[in-house]
């Protein structure tokens, strides 16, 4: 891994697109503000990992697994 | 008018016919499944709470989809603006928000965190993560008695 010392306010650039800026730091708390194209996705690792999961998790998922779904669908109108 | 078909194989209903401008594309795929760009949404005439969300290109993958606003009728979507960027998105009415179904110990679960919002009429869809506290995996069974009290 590269790794850069920087300070409040300076910068890396990656690629040619991609800025990364060091907003602020608190503590142990560093707030970074990334300037990218839109099509470039940017998330928070954990968050991201945890949709991957997620998703791949829901795949085992089958239409039987989602029968009480129906159940409830059709329940709904009888309350109306 | 004649519309071209093509036929499918998917995991739940066997061999389908679809027509080819029924197909959506997510340029980006699905975080796990980059490589899953165009789908197909399957309703079975029985079960029409769910629909699946199934890849054109991988038969074997397949994600139980629902409208969360029929469980939940405050949800809304935060976002970054950028996420929303590809959609072509021209006005909020063009978007359709689903939210994928899971199974847990504790029963079914909807990701209210990362929801697919589709461009209905130019047929692109992304899945978005919001912004803010919501639940990868929101438990839907206590879900459903509120959504009754309202409607009662």
């Amino acid at each position: 891994m590269l790794v850069l010392s920087r300070q409040r306010d300076e910068s890396i650039i990656i690629n040619d697109n991609v800025v990364v800026t060091i907003v602020d730091i608190r503590g142990d708390k560093v707030r970074l503000g990334i300037e990218a194209p839109q099509e470039i996705p940017v998330h928070r690792r954990e968050v991201y990992e945890a949709i991957q999961r997620e998703n791949l998790e829901a795949l085992r998922l089958g239409p039987k697994d989602t029968e009480t779904l129906r159940q409830q669908s059709k329940e709904q109108p009888k309350d109306r | 008018m004649l519309s071209r078909m093509m036929r499918i194989d998917t995991i739940h209903f066997g061999c389908v016919d679809v027509r080819q401008q029924d197909v959506f594309h997510f340029p980006l795929g699905m975080p796990g499944l980059e490589h899953c760009r165009r789908w197909v949404l399957l309703t079975p005439p029985d079960e029409p709470a769910v629909s699946w969300l199934q890849c054109v290109d991988r038969p074997e993958i397949a994600l139980a989809v629902v409208e969360p606003r029929r469980y939940l009728p405050d949800y809304r979507v935060r976002m970054y603006r950028r996420e929303l960027a590809r959609l072509e998105l021209r006005s909020p009415g063009e978007a359709r928000v689903l939210v994928t179904v899971n199974r847990t110990q504790g029963g079914l679960t909807l990701n209210l965190k990362a929801p697919l919002v589709i461009n209905r009429k130019r047929r692109i869809g992304r899945q978005v993560i919001s912004n803010g506290d919501m639940a990868v995996q929101y438990p839907l069974e206590g879900t459903v008695p509120k959504a009754r009290r309202k409607i009662a």
